[in-house]
């Protein structure tokens, strides 16, 4: 019999003890904060950093056969403070030798233009050897590919003009990008691809060490004998205990979330300004409804999955062990939902936690199907349900209980539940 | 017989062991307590005294046979048994992260103790046991012997007429084993029935009322120590120990 009195007095003191205990703050509420923040932002400012390496360097090239009507293009070439351009003649196998050396980063041959190019007058072909094998070489190229492109547009704008020919005639087609998506929905695109996996695996991450610590700790703390002789019920001591992980699961995911929405402005900015992006990482209010929802199944089913597997454990060591399984078996459907384009379909729904992930997918990004998403909370009670039925039918046997059985939960329900193994001993609960 | 604070009837417990098959660490104990006394459950270890108070604590489950615990069978109504009741054994500790006072409060109220009391109760209580220094202390942080006050002082934080102590001093030095030896003497000048289970003979002397010697699961005798003094025509009571379990063994 559960008295809600008594639960809520072993939840708080379950709860008071835990925001005590260094691993489980750390766990629990420090690392969901921090963690991902963080690896998001070591992540985008080794970008910057390799991407601003590349760009301190300045690109030895060597120019040969320019033509004298496009002075000009030298002369821009000549300008750019990342080019230096050596006046050294070099003959194709020397400069070669000298890029693969790393003496040399391009060389740049022109020549006429070949067949109907020549048409127009003064037209050109353009010859970049670089090694693209070096950093340094390639980005040398790509400076000069840019600089060449744009000067040699511009020309045959004037060119076409002075022959009265529009720009469309020469240019064939144009291919202009238009982007229809509001900067909330680039933003909200970009949240859901990270932060769905980030969430399932910080519920877990939350739940685990208080599942241990509420189960095989209180044995290794010798604090178990003194729980089961309260005058508290079992079904009480039990249900507190199981809210006690789930809340911490359920915190873990809210806090990770709100944390990485919080900071992927900030970690990103320094790459949006290049791209002249404006992106708006806010989560709309029905977003955050289904991902409350979310946490709070998911860290339903995590708790009760995890203190299944650490109630036959009796040192923390122990605990951790037999929950890791459990772990990566949550984190397993996480893996085959996570690509680009998968919707929480019909079949999605009915897959457990990669349901609950996608759903809180979707609501990011401001799709809302509630059919499926109505499926997948059914689902995901019946998974809760499932467990505790089977939490509750492990505990009425009595060694599970004061944590004298030696084996494994397949073994308990081989032998016991499946009823192939008379010898069992049952306890109130 | 109505007085009987504790009545154990015919108390079996059997465990399924893999290797030894079943065992019957309990078989067929009898005892009842009164009111101011203390009875004592004298045996070797793995005699089946421990096994018989976590079956009076609720904590086990008879396998046959009846106990109560101020006329609340154990198997009828655990919670309210183990309301009336405070449990104390070596492997009770305490919850490291919260306070000695924080500790008090949550015994207090978990086993049922009246809110509107409790204050006055938890100042009284860390009077008596003299914890006030260090009731703002995390117990982790405390020495053994302050942790053992705090554990006493939890166990009766919700006036239990029945106290049951299953080798309290296990673990102890002297002075603190003298310590806790003096506080249950107090217990029962107070008109608490104890029920306390040692394996030290001089312990077992000096403090009860009544020893039962329990040998394989089964009481031998039971009686004052004079009783059993006459009974057997030994003096000491490790004498009186060993001429009953030597009788069991050769019955």
């Amino acid at each position: 019999m559960v008295r809600w009195r008594e639960v809520r007095i072993l939840y708080l003191r379950e709860l008071r003890a835990a925001l005590r205990e260094k691993m489980i703050v750390t766990n629990s509420i420090i690392l969901p904060i921090v963690l991902y923040p963080f690896i998001l932002w070591a992540m985008f400012t080794g970008i910057m950093f390799v991407q601003g390496q590349t760009e301190g360097f300045v690109s030895r090239i060597v120019i040969q056969g320019l033509p004298p009507a496009h002075a000009m293009l030298g002369r821009q070439i000549g300008r750019d403070d990342r080019i230096e351009v050596r006046k050294t003649a070099l003959t194709q196998a020397e400069a070669e030798r000298q890029i693969r050396d790393g003496d040399l980063d391009a060389l740049v041959v022109f020549t006429a233009a070949p067949d109907q190019g020549q048409a127009l007058p003064d037209n050109f072909a353009v010859t970049i050897t670089s090694d693209a094998a070096k950093e340094r070489s390639a980005g040398a190229r790509d400076r000069l590919k840019g600089v060449i492109a744009r000067h040699r547009e511009a020309w045959l704008k004037r060119e076409s003009g002075r022959l009265g020919v529009a720009p469309a005639a020469w240019q064939g087609f144009t291919i202009q990008e238009r982007n229809i998506a509001s900067s909330q929905q680039m933003g909200s695109f970009l949240m859901s691809l990270m932060l769905p996996l980030f969430f399932v695996i910080m519920v877990a991450m939350g739940c685990f060490y208080p599942a241990v610590d509420s189960t095989a700790g209180e044995r290794e703390r010798n604090t178990w004998e003194t729980l089961m002789s309260l005058a508290a019920s079992r079904g009480s001591i039990v249900t507190a205990k199981y809210l006690y992980v789930a809340t911490m699961g359920c915190v873990a995911g809210l806090l990770n979330m709100a944390a990485m929405a919080l900071s992927m402005k900030p970690i990103l900015s320094p790459i949006l300004a290049k791209t002249g992006e404006t992106l708006d990482f806010s989560i709309s209010p029905w977003a955050m409804l289904v991902g409350v929802l979310g946490a709070v199944l998911l860290a339903g089913f995590v708790a009760a999955g995890m203190m299944i597997f650490a109630s036959f454990a009796r040192t923390f060591k122990d605990g951790q062990s037999m929950i890791t399984p459990f772990y990566m078996i949550v984190l397993m459907p996480i893996l085959l939902v996570n690509g680009q384009g998968v919707k929480l379909s019909w079949a999605m729904a009915f897959i457990p936690v990669g349901n609950i992930a996608l759903m809180v997918r979707e609501a990011l990004t401001g799709s809302f199907p509630w059919p499926q998403m109505a499926v997948t909370v059914v689902i995901s009670l019946v998974l809760i349900l499932a467990s505790l039925r089977l939490a509750t039918a492990i505990l009425r046997f009595e060694d599970v209980v004061v944590g004298s059985y030696g084996g494994s939960l397949q073994r308990l329900v081989r032998d016991r539940l499946l009823g192939r193994s008379p010898k069992s001993t049952e306890v109130r609960t | 017989m109505s007085q009987s604070t504790v009545a154990v009837s015919e108390l079996v417990k059997v465990f399924y062991d893999e290797a030894r098959g079943e065992v019957r660490a309990v078989d067929g104990i009898s005892f009842e307590c009164q009111p101011g006394e203390i009875f004592g459950l004298l045996g070797a270890n793995g005699a089946g005294k421990t096994t018989t108070l976590r079956m009076l604590a609720t904590i086990l489950q008879p396998t046959a046979g009846t106990a109560s615990i101020m006329g609340h069978e154990v198997c009828a109504e655990p919670e309210e048994v183990r309301r009336s009741l405070g449990f104390y054994s070596a492997s009770t500790a305490l919850y490291p992260r919260l306070s000695a006072r924080e500790t008090l409060e949550f015994f207090a109220r978990i086993n049922g103790y009246p809110e509107n009391r409790l204050a006055a109760r938890v100042a009284s209580v860390i009077e008596r046991f003299g914890i006030g220094e260090y009731v703002q202390a995390r117990v982790e942080k405390l020495s053994q012997g302050m942790k053992q006050k705090v554990s006493i002082a939890r166990t009766v934080m919700h006036d239990p007429p029945v106290l049951i102590f299953d080798e309290p001093t296990v673990g102890l030095d002297v002075l603190n084993a003298i310590d806790m030896q003096k506080v249950i003497g107090e217990f029962r000048e107070e008109g608490k029935t104890i029920v306390f289970s040692t394996h030290i003979m001089s312990e077992a002397e000096k403090l009860c009322d009544r020893i039962a010697i329990v040998h394989r699961g089964r009481i031998h005798a039971t009686g004052t120590l004079a009783s059993l003094r006459e009974a057997t025509g030994c003096h000491y009571l490790e004498d009186i120990f060993v001429h009953y379990v030597r009788q069991a063994e050769a019955a």
